[in-house]
């Protein structure tokens, strides 16, 4: 699946759908959602209070681990201290999060841009083991954070009153002012059934 | 009868600025506000009709641009239904931006509750609050359903001249109690500049221009007793406390009063005994009332009809 390769706003007057539509995608690309949705359709009605969407992701991404985006070898082998030196400075930050829970602020310095050492008083070997397979980032977890944010966002302000599936690679999501219909929610299927016909 | 003033704003460096301000002051004008940036400083006045040339003259040594402000001297509020992200930053930001452009001064109003359709309304303190102001500029959305059937609520019981900006084109009538209508100004999730959506901000300064022209010649049948830019320049010279305000515009200019940024508790007695060089007192010319916007000073210069005599 291409990214974006369907994107569809509709509303009762055609023109407002594409005005719409312009919105929804400024809300997609400040949140850096366009790689991961491959189709959108969404469907507003004002004269109903009704704003209904449904989404199909490209393939999840997997969770990233340490080794990777990195290397973790032996330091200073009297000192029992671990040396990581990392490749992609982006996972910097929650890497350090995680080796100062684990290890104390003290135990962790970073003499260099791409070297973290690590002070521990375990077993090297399991240790450094355990940090090879250590998840740093969850891609899918901060995707689904970022997709209910662009939900929200691209909701008319008012319509506090919302349905939200996410099964898979599906979203859905429905919202009103008013008490939502249960008909209205099963439009919201056919909306994503219909996205899953195209080919 | 005192010279006619023209409103103008002068961009320059801020190098020898200060000779502007001296001519203008022989001149007998106005400095309305004064904004430095960096080495850039923005210059909002008000010059007597026959005297612009000279300044230009001068502004035009000073490799300094000096451009027709005819928003100067007004106070609007650009009202959006909240403060979300759904109608801030954009566009009414976007909108007080290009209204101070022509010299108004603005304030942003979010309502607390004006989001939705059925769910909308003002509190009664809001809407005091606006009608505080010259002007109201209320910022819509893309709807035509929601802007003709469900959001001129908001409007009623504001008695200001109303401006609504929305998305779609509309006539002025399709919109109950708004006194003009600005379409293709809706929400939008990015900053106005492309050049369709600057020509209708220009649209809008022009319409705005317009409402404000024809309340200037409302003002004119029966005039003001003292000009605002008068008692602005006696409340510079009486009360020195005005210089420590840290505002942008520690005087606000309205087309019938003012509002001055000073504790109305502390400083109200001071601003009712300002005296003028005829030996009246401002109190006899103005209502001096507390403003709903913190806790400011709000002047209401009375008519020529109410008070008998104009200086």
């Amino acid at each position: 699946m291409e990214a974006l390769e369907t994107f569809i706003v509709e509303s009762t007057v055609p023109e407002e759908g594409e005005a719409y539509k312009s919105i929804i995608s400024d809300v997609i690309s400040e949140l850096v959602l366009g790689g991961a949705i491959g189709r959108i359709k969404a469907v507003i009605r004002p004269e109903d209070s009704l704003f209904q969407m449904a989404i199909i992701l490209r393939g999840s991404q997997k969770p990233v681990k340490l080794s990777d985006f990195g290397e973790v070898g032996y330091g200073a082998l009297e000192k029992k201290e671990i040396k990581i030196t990392i490749n992609e400075e982006k996972y910097l930050p929650p890497l350090l999060e995680k080796l100062w829970a684990r290890y104390g602020r003290g135990n962790v310095r970073q003499p260099e841009r791409r070297t973290v050492i690590v002070r521990q008083k375990g077993d090297l070997e399991t240790e450094i083991e355990f940090l090879k397979e250590m998840v740093v980032a969850d891609p899918k977890q901060t995707l689904l954070s970022r997709l209910v944010e662009m939900a929200i966002r691209s909701t008319p302000e008012g319509f506090r009153v919302r349905y939200h599936s996410m099964k898979d690679n599906f979203f859905i999501f429905v919202a009103s002012e008013d008490s939502l219909k249960p008909e209205w929610i099963e439009e919201g299927h056919k909306i994503l059934a219909e996205l899953q016909e195209v080919e | 009868m005192a010279a006619v003033l023209e409103p103008y704003i002068y961009e320059g460096g801020i190098h020898k600025h200060t000779l502007i301000t001296e001519l203008l002051e022989d001149l007998g004008g106005y400095l309305i506000q004064k904004v430095p940036a960096a080495t850039e400083v923005t210059l909002t006045m008000l010059i007597p009709r026959e005297d612009v040339h000279l300044i230009e003259e001068l502004g035009k040594k000073l490799l300094g641009t000096l451009t027709k402000a005819p928003l100067t001297g007004t106070e609007i509020a650009v009202v959006s239904p909240t403060l979300a992200s759904h109608h801030l930053p954009h566009s009414a930001c976007d909108v007080a931006e290009h209204l101070r452009r022509d010299g108004a001064n603005t304030n942003m109003i979010g309502l607390a509750r004006g989001m939705g359709r059925r769910v909308a309304l003002s509190a009664d303190y809001e809407r005091r609050l606006i009608n505080e102001h010259d002007l109201a500029v209320f910022s819509f959305g893309t709807f035509s359903d929601c802007i003709k059937n469900k959001k001129p609520k908001l409007l009623e019981g504001v008695n200001i001249p109303k401006v609504v900006t929305g998305g779609p084109e509309l006539k002025t009538e399709e919109v109950a109690h708004a006194d003009v209508y600005v379409g293709n100004i809706g929400r939008v999730a990015h900053r106005l500049r492309k050049s369709d959506e600057i020509s209708s901000l220009d649209v809008m300064n022009q319409k705005v221009g317009e409402v404000v022209e024809k309340m200037r010649e409302e003002l004119a049948k029966d005039p003001l007793a003292v000009l605002p830019p008068r008692v602005m320049k006696e409340v510079h010279e009486q009360v020195p406390q005005i210089y420590e305000v840290l505002t942008p515009a520690p005087i606000t200019l309205q087309l019938d009063g003012l509002r001055i940024k000073l504790p109305y508790g502390q400083f109200h007695e001071k601003i009712e005994n300002l005296e003028f060089d005829e030996g009246i007192r401002l109190s006899e010319l103005a209502r001096i009332t507390p403003s709903k916007m913190k806790n400011y000073i709000l002047v209401k210069i009375k008519r020529e009809s109410e008070v008998g005599f104009v200086i």
